[in-house]
């Protein structure tokens, strides 16, 4: 008991210098506040703006765009700048919680190749959003395993790779797949289109060992499995720690899904002006090459390219070719009609 | 066994984890540290770790204060109205997390209070002081009261009183239920992440944020370092909640 009663003096200190630790916390007036997925911005980036425009940068991050949302929509105030994929600006746009840029304050605008927002981007116009990141999904096989391979989404009906194959769990990326193979929409809202799909997705299912999202990645890199649909950056990461030289990856030529990720500012945002700065800045031809390194996503940026490394250059999983580009559609939001795809969905998953 | 089993087996895997040098789990490939030495490098790490300890120091304190007036009002006056205070502290730990952090999230906006390091202390010391004061009501029951009419007929004034009986008495209790609250307070992910404002990231948020991009075996070693330091807390409670021999 006696030991408490001493301790309680030293428990008083240390609240009474806590409370004053941050009552003396230096404040400065221009701080910018960026939300943002964790672990996408290159080291040192952050310091060299902070010091270039005497600000301060406060950064917050989240995991998912549902969790970016909610906080926005919540009534969540002082996030200037915010990264949310290309299907949510939409929505966000919608209902008044992003607003529009102005592009004469973001000059290296100008760098932003024009082929990936006029042919994948939502936002053409860049209204409420300017591009970021950008990958795709596509196909990983193993060059040791897998003969005569050729890029399309039809590998999935070989019957010798049968048991060595898997597809994604994901209703709107497989079922985007088999859409393009039959050279429709993958953001069709048309039933028979849909369920046309869900036939082939059934037939590649005699083939493929299992639906998965995780296990795919394991799986290829202990040559469990030989072809997986998977998303660039997980091979990269798997490549990267590997250094696996058979692990190949590569893009359909039926076309393939894209996702984007975007900087756009709220309608509550504090200081627009740093905002836009950073927008600036990221799109700096040395700065965006230099992300593009850090992520093994690309950023379409054209400017950049140039301060690219030849490894990098030569990567298919980071750089699309120019002829292959246009052929990346993103995933939309579909809305009332995704019950469709849901259904479909359903009736592949209970398929024997 | 088999439920004990399957409480510490998904920490004892996730302790051995974070030392697997390997980058994605599964494969053990060798002992490391390299992740607690990534760790000790991510600043934006230590900053969520400093907001989640003040946030925690500062509204345990604030609710030890509050949750003892209250116990100490519940236990004293047995009347009608402390009937119903004493169902309105109880309510808080009841109240579903994702709930009472949107009430707060809907008052905070509509009072026009800015989201900040002060509205997250605010919401702990909510849900912290029901805590607080439930434990002390336990100790109070046992106490003997009495014991402070024997002291003040044998001439000894409230300071004393205070200082000699209450404190000693009472002292486990309150450490409880400081060490309670301050273990809620770090624990907590729901209604911080309601109601925190830019920059006010803390440990359990910053973790769930990180998930998806960062690398799981980092995650690893932060959940190690901050579990042992919860569990350390609940110990120390624990002990001094046992009853006295």
């Amino acid at each position: 008991m006696k030991s408490f009663l001493q301790r309680l003096p030293l428990l008083g200190l240390l609240i009474g210098t806590t409370l004053m630790l941050t009552s003396c916390a230096p404040k400065r007036d221009r701080v910018l506040h960026i939300y943002i997925w964790s672990d996408y911005l290159a080291d040192g980036l952050v310091e060299e703006f902070a010091a270039a425009n005497d600000c301060e940068v406060v950064i917050d991050y989240y995991d998912s765009n549902e969790v970016l949302y909610a906080k926005i929509k919540g009534g969540a105030t002082g996030y200037d700048l915010v990264f949310p994929s290309s299907y949510f600006v939409r929505m966000m746009a919608e209902e008044g919680l992003l607003q529009r840029l102005n592009h004469n304050n973001i000059p290296n605008i100008k760098n932003i190749d024009p082929l990936f927002v006029g042919r994948v981007s939502i936002d053409k116009k860049m209204v409420h959003s300017i591009p970021y990141m950008t990958g795709a999904t596509g196909i990983a096989y193993r060059k040791d395993e897998v003969e005569d391979f050729e890029p399309s989404w039809r590998v999935f009906e070989r019957t010798d790779l049968a048991g060595r194959m898997t597809l994604l769990d994901d209703p709107r990326e497989v079922l985007g797949a088999a859409l393009m193979v039959l050279g429709h929409s993958l953001n069709t809202t048309n039933e028979n289109h849909i369920e046309a799909a869900a036939d082939l997705v059934i037939e590649w299912k005699q083939n493929i060992a299992q639906f998965a999202s995780e296990a795919n990645k394991a799986g290829i890199a202990s040559k469990e499995f030989y072809v997986v649909q998977a998303w660039g950056g997980d091979i990269q990461q798997i490549i990267n720690e590997n250094g696996d030289e058979n692990l190949v990856f590569a893009l359909p030529e039926e076309g393939f899904p894209m996702w984007e990720d975007t900087m756009a500012i709220p309608t509550g945002a504090d200081n627009v002006e740093l905002a836009e700065k950073f927008i600036n800045f990221l799109h700096d031809p040395v700065i965006a090459a230099r992300n593009i390194e850090f992520n093994s996503y690309l950023c379409p940026n054209w400017a950049a390219y140039n301060h690219l490394s030849e490894e990098t250059l030569e990567n298919p999983i980071v750089i699309i070719p120019k002829e292959l580009l246009g052929r990346g559609k993103q995933i939309q939001d579909v809305r009332e009609h995704l019950a469709k795809y849901t259904a479909a969905w359903d009736r592949v998953k209970s398929a024997n | 066994m088999l439920v004990l089993g399957f409480f510490y087996l998904p920490i004892a895997m996730l302790f051995a984890q974070s030392f697997n040098a390997a980058k994605f789990g599964g494969q053990w490939t060798g002992f490391s540290l390299r992740w607690y030495d990534e760790l000790w490098r991510r600043e934006d790490i230590h900053q969520a770790a400093w907001n989640t300890l003040l946030i925690a120091t500062i509204s345990t304190t604030a609710s030890v204060v509050l949750g003892v007036l209250a116990a100490w009002c519940i236990h004293r006056f047995r009347t009608r109205a402390q009937r119903i205070h004493y169902g309105l502290v109880y309510a808080p730990l009841v109240v579903p997390d994702i709930l009472m952090g949107l009430s707060l999230l809907f008052l905070f906006i509509n009072i026009g209070l800015s989201l900040s390091l002060t509205t997250i202390i605010i919401a702990h010391t909510t849900f912290c002081m029901s805590y607080v004061a439930l434990v002390m009501l336990g100790r109070l029951q046992d106490f003997d009261e009495s014991m402070i009419e024997a002291a003040r007929d044998l001439g000894a004034n409230w300071p004393t009183i205070i200082r000699r009986i209450l404190l000693p008495l009472l002292g486990p209790g309150l450490a409880a239920g400081a060490l309670l609250a301050f273990t809620l307070s770090i624990d907590d992910f729901v209604i911080t992440f309601l109601v925190s404002g830019p920059g006010n990231t803390t440990l359990p948020v910053q973790i769930f944020s990180m998930m998806r991009r960062s690398s799981p075996q980092v995650i690893n070693a932060l959940s190690v370092i901050f579990m042992t330091v919860t569990f350390i807390l609940v110990i120390l409670s624990q002990r001094l909640t046992r009853p006295q021999s």
